[in-house]
């Protein structure tokens, strides 16, 4: 079973992506607070991480490229997911796998997901 | 009249008044000194002649006194009438040319006096011997070399006048520049703000007049005008990305019900939240691009892609939603390449079919053509509903505008085809309307491959 780690700071999305994947066989560890990030890949080792932009404080692209620049998480995909759909250009830049934009229909998240693992 | 003209025409008529008056005041000084200068030398005249008479009269020498007017005559021609009076007033010798009617000394004349006539000046002149009053000399001069300096005078006038209302025009079409340049300035940024409703660009003048004073408190309102609309589009983008947020949610769940749900009833519920979820996703959508095109953030990803494919695939989707419409293809269908944005092309497709759709309730079709000439394609969507008025057709395309007078409940923020204009813009390309009987025709072209680009708006 696959683990992927969710982060948003809205709870409702939170749940509902916690209960999204979980009906889809994924095992999910969902966050609100970014602080815990770095401490959930650790313990979880997810295998791929569903980062919100806008995290109230922190913005996901930067975290995203800080996912990137560390040497035992590098490799780990990421994708990122906002309500600004101009968001979507900045994949690139912090070199996410891609960028889904909010709201989603189920089909084009686990679609998406699945791409992104083996 | 333009503010050039009113300009000009001021300084031009102040000029010609204040040169009218001082022309009037010389030509009447120089004319009154002229006249009395006549008096004077007719009076002399008069005097010398009264002195040379005075032994005529004492001795009743009329030929004397004849041959001295006679004389008199010749040597100034311009006294046309003279004669010689006792104390009583009677004549007692006079020059008269024969022509001219017998000569009469009026008689409220006294012994020393002038008069004007139309052209004759009177005078006399009292002969006075040893203190005594013994007659008058009476002249009437003829005074058309008044009449003939008086007529060259207002000729020179109207001359220089002439002369002067074309430097007055020649001068003041200089000076209205600097006036006028600036209001014209003014007018014309005006008017470009308002065709383009570009705030942005502030105007520059150096004066420190009235018209400065105009330039800078439009110069702070277009500035305001910039902010507002800043805080405006920023606050589209936040509202938008908040309404999307809760939607995210409700859209998920009643997606994953529907998956769940195979109750009849239920999944009539299910599936009439999740579409109204989709309209209320449509309606935010359709904010954050008018905040885009506001903004001039909206960018199009141009690639090389089938019209005609695009055209099927819509009208399939679109055929699936509408149950009650049939939308037909009519015309010969084969490949059409083209250079734009297909995501973009086909939001205005589906904007537009569901127009037709929504504007024609009862009825059953919508036709979709495409035609293709030298230099573009054109896309046609018939529809057979309530149509749209002839004086609507600008309008339509209008921020907010919604059509008037329809009995159709109409959903949405009317930014649809406001948005479907700016893109079919955008790639160079036309968006218009036919009305026809019973419906109505929307019609879009757009530059066929090679020539298309991307129009900066």
């Amino acid at each position: 079973m696959n683990k992927i780690l969710v982060v948003d700071d809205d709870t409702d999305i939170l749940g509902l992506v916690e209960i999204m994947l979980n009906s889809n066989n994924y095992s999910v560890k969902a966050i609100s607070r970014w602080q815990e990030i770095d401490s959930s890949i650790n313990i979880f080792q997810p295998d791929l991480v569903l980062l919100d932009v806008s995290l109230g404080g922190a913005d996901g692209r930067e975290i995203c490229k800080g996912i990137k620049m560390a040497k035992e998480t590098k490799n780990l995909p990421v994708i990122l997911f906002s309500a600004n759909p101009d968001m979507g250009k900045f994949i690139e830049d912090c070199q996410a796998q891609s960028f889904i934009p909010k709201p989603f229909e189920i089909k084009y998240l686990l679609n998406t997901i699945q791409s992104f693992l083996n | 009249m333009s503010i050039r003209k009113k300009l000009i025409l001021m300084q031009v008529f102040t000029s010609v008044l204040v040169l009218v008056i001082m022309f009037l005041v010389f030509i009447i000084t120089d004319v009154k000194a002229f006249k009395q200068r006549k008096v004077n030398s007719v009076r002399s005249i008069a005097q010398v002649i009264g002195t040379n008479s005075i032994s005529a009269i004492q001795f009743q020498d009329e030929a004397a006194a004849m041959e001295m007017l006679n004389q008199l005559h010749k040597v100034s021609p311009d006294i046309t009438q003279a004669a010689i009076l006792n104390s009583k007033g009677q004549v007692f010798a006079q020059y008269s040319p024969k022509d001219t009617a017998a000569l009469e000394v009026p008689a409220f004349m006294k012994d020393s006096a002038y008069l004007f006539t139309k052209n004759r000046l009177l005078v006399t002149y009292p002969i006075v011997s040893s203190n005594e009053v013994i007659g008058k000399i009476f002249l009437v001069v003829q005074l058309n070399e008044l009449k003939q300096i008086t007529w060259n005078k207002y000729r020179l006038a109207i001359l220089l006048l002439i002369v002067a209302i074309g430097f007055t025009f020649l001068i003041a079409n200089i000076i209205q520049k600097y006036i006028s340049r600036r209001l014209l300035m003014l007018v014309n940024t005006m008017k470009k703000v308002n065709r383009t409703g570009d705030y942005s660009t502030p105007l520059v003048d150096e004066g420190k007049d009235e018209i400065a004073t105009l330039i800078t408190v439009f110069n702070r309102l277009m500035a305001q005008i910039t902010e507002n609309v800043k805080k405006k589009d920023e606050f589209i983008g936040i509202a938008s990305h908040e309404l999307k947020t809760p939607l995210t949610t409700v859209k998920g769940y009643i997606e994953m019900l529907k998956m769940m749900e195979h109750e009849a009833p239920k999944k009539q519920f299910v599936d009439s939240a999740f579409k109204n979820v989709l309209k209320l996703e449509d309606l935010v959508k359709d904010l954050l691009d008018v905040s885009k095109i506001e903004s001039g953030q909206l960018q199009l990803e141009m690639e090389e892609f089938d019209v005609s494919r695009l055209l099927e695939e819509t009208i399939a989707s679109a055929q699936m939603i509408s149950a009650t419409h049939e939308i037909l293809r009519e015309g010969e269908i084969k490949e059409e390449m083209i250079c734009g944005d297909r995501k973009r092309i086909e939001q205005v497709l589906i904007n537009l079919l569901s127009n037709a759709v929504k504007y024609s309730p009862g009825e059953k079709e919508v036709i979709v053509t495409l035609q293709k000439n030298e230099k573009e394609l054109v896309i046609r969507i018939r529809d057979f509903g309530i149509g749209v008025p002839e004086d609507e057709h600008e309008l339509i395309f209008d921020r907010f505008y919604r059509t008037k007078g329809s009995s159709v409940h109409i959903s949405g923020f009317g930014l649809g085809l406001y948005i479907c204009r700016d893109i079919i813009r955008r790639h160079g390309g036309k968006i218009w309307i036919e009305s026809k009987e019973k419906g109505t025709i929307f019609n879009f072209s757009l530059p066929i491959t090679g020539q298309t680009q991307q129009v900066a708006q």
